[in-house]
C-alpha cells in the first residue's frame, strides 16, 4: 500500500467517523450581492455519495435558496457542471470519497458569466454552437424508396467519438484560451463541426469551415489540451481541432492549386 | 411595504493573466511554449557556430571555448531539457492530429509516436554522420 493510499484510507475513515465533510458553496444573488462568495456547509458523509447528491441535501433541508443545474443524476444530460477544487466536473459524477478530507469547495463553471449561485448563463455557448450548424446537410435528400444512407463501420468511427458531446461545457471551463478570448469558437463546438464535417452523410463542409476555419475559430487554440482531459464522456476536442488544423491548411493550398473546385 | 430594486445583472466572466499558475497542465503547457524560446536562442548559437566555421579553425577553437564557460553550459543544459520536454510532448500529441488508418483500422497511437522516434534518431544519426566525417 503506497503512502498516498493510506492517506487517502485515513482521511476516508476520519470522514466516516465524523459523519460529516464540509462544502464550500459558491453563492451569488444577482442585485444583492456584489460578488460571488463561499458559504460553508456541513452535510452528511456516504462513500456512495456524489457531490450532487450533496447540493440536493443542502437545496432539500439545509438551505432551499441554493440554486444549481442538474437533471438526468448520470451523465447524459450534460447540465450539472461544475467546478470541484478548481476542477470542471459533472457533480452527478464526481464522488465525495475522492475530494477527502475537504473542504470541497464548488463553484460554476469558469469562463462563464454567473446568473445566480452555480448557474451560469450559456448563452455565448449556444450562439456559437448554431453557428457550425450542427446537423446533418444535404444538398439533395436521397428519395426514401433508396433506402437508408449506408456506412461502414471505419465511416462511423470516423466521427462517433465527437459524436458522443453531451454540450456540458467543461471543456469551455477548463479551456484558458475561450478564458482570455471570449470570440474563440470554442472546443465542443468546432469539436461537433468535426463530427458533422466527417460523417459520410453530410455535405455541409464548406458551410461550416466559413466559421470553423477563422482567426476565431480552430486557428485560435494553442492545444492547451485541458479540454480534451476534463471531457466526461472521453470526446477528444483538442485532437478534433488539430486535425480541423492540418483539413484548413490542406484546404488552403488546394483553394490555390484548384481554384474554381471544391474545398 | 417598499419593493427592493434589483438588477438581475449576471456576474461577469473571470478573466485572469496568471490562470497558467493555478494547475499543474496549465503550468506544463506554458513550460512547452516557453521551451520555444531557449530551442530559438541555441538555434542563434548554432548559426553563430557556422559564422565561426566560416572564419577559420582559429575562430571555432575560440568559439569552442567560449561554450565552455560556466554561463553557456547552464544554458545549453537547460536549453537541452526544453528540448526534451518539447519533443516528448510533442511526439505525445501525434495521434490525436494525425489519426491514420490501415484500412478498417487506426494504426495504434503507439506506432505513431514510436515512428517519430525512429525519425527523429534516424536524421540525427544522418546529421551526426556529416558532422564527423
Amino acid at each position: 500500500m503506497t503512502a498516498t493510499a493510506i492517506t487517502r484510507a485515513a482521511a476516508i475513515t476520519r470522514a466516516a467517523l465524523a459523519g460529516t465533510v464540509t462544502l464550500e458553496v459558491a453563492r451569488y444573488l444577482p442585485g444583492e450581492d456584489e460578488r460571488p462568495y463561499f458559504q460553508s456547509y456541513d452535510v452528511p458523509y456516504h462513500a456512495d455519495w456524489v457531490v450532487l447528491d450533496a447540493l440536493n441535501y443542502l437545496k432539500d433541508e439545509v438551505d432551499s435558496t441554493l440554486s444549481y443545474r442538474w437533471s438526468c443524476r448520470m451523465g447524459v444530460c450534460g447540465s450539472c457542471g461544475a467546478m470541484v477544487n478548481d476542477v470542471p466536473v459533472l457533480t452527478c459524477a464526481a464522488f465525495l470519497r475522492d475530494y477527502l478530507p475537504g473542504p470541497i469547495r464548488i463553484e460554476p463553471l469558469a469562463n462563464f458569466p454567473v446568473e445566480r449561485d452555480l448557474v451560469i448563463v450559456l448563452d455565448d455557448f449556444m450562439e456559437k454552437l448554431s453557428t457550425i450548424k450542427p446537423w446533418i446537410i444535404r444538398e439533395t435528400e436521397q428519395p426514401l424508396d433508396q433506402g437508408e444512407y449506408l456506412q461502414t463501420p471505419a465511416q462511423l468511427d470516423d466521427f462517433k467519438q465527437f459524436s458522443m458531446c453531451i454540450n456540458c461545457m467543461l471543456c469551455y471551463a477548463a479551456c484558458p484560451v475561450y478564458q482570455n478570448d471570449e470570440e474563440f469558437l470554442g472546443p465542443a463546438v468546432l469539436a461537433l463541426a468535426q463530427r458533422y464535417n466527417h460523417d459520410s452523410r453530410d455535405e455541409g463542409n464548406t458551410e461550416r469551415n466559413d466559421v470553423a476555419w477563422l482567426d476565431d475559430g480552430v486557428w485560435d487554440c494553442t492545444f492547451v489540451g485541458e479540454c480534451s482531459a476534463v471531457c466526461p464522456k472521453g470526446v477528444d476536442p483538442a485532437g478534433a481541432i488539430q486535425q480541423a488544423k492540418l483539413e484548413s491548411t490542406l484546404g488552403w493550398y488546394r483553394s490555390f492549386l484548384t481554384p474554381f473546385g471544391r474545398r | 411595504m417598499a419593493t427592493r430594486t434589483r438588477t438581475p445583472t449576471p456576474y461577469p466572466r473571470h478573466r485572469s493573466r496568471k490562470w497558467f499558475l493555478t494547475r499543474w497542465p496549465y503550468q506544463l503547457f506554458m513550460l512547452r511554449e516557453l521551451s520555444s524560446v531557449f530551442l530559438a536562442a541555441y538555434m542563434v548559437l548554432l548559426l553563430v557556430l557556422v559564422t565561426q566555421v566560416h572564419n577559420g579553425q582559429h575562430a571555432v577553437r575560440n568559439f569552442e571555448n567560449t561554450l565552455k564557460s560556466p554561463g553557456l553550459l547552464i544554458f545549453t543544459s537547460v536549453a537541452l531539457i526544453f528540448a526534451l520536454l518539447h519533443t516528448i510532448t510533442w511526439f505525445q500529441a501525434v495521434p490525436k492530429a494525425l489519426p491514420l488508418r490501415r484500412g478498417e483500422n487506426k494504426v495504434p497511437p503507439g506506432l505513431l509516436i514510436g515512428a517519430h522516434y525512429v525519425a527523429m534518431l534516424a536524421l540525427s544519426a544522418i546529421i551526426l554522420i556529416i558532422v564527423l566525417v
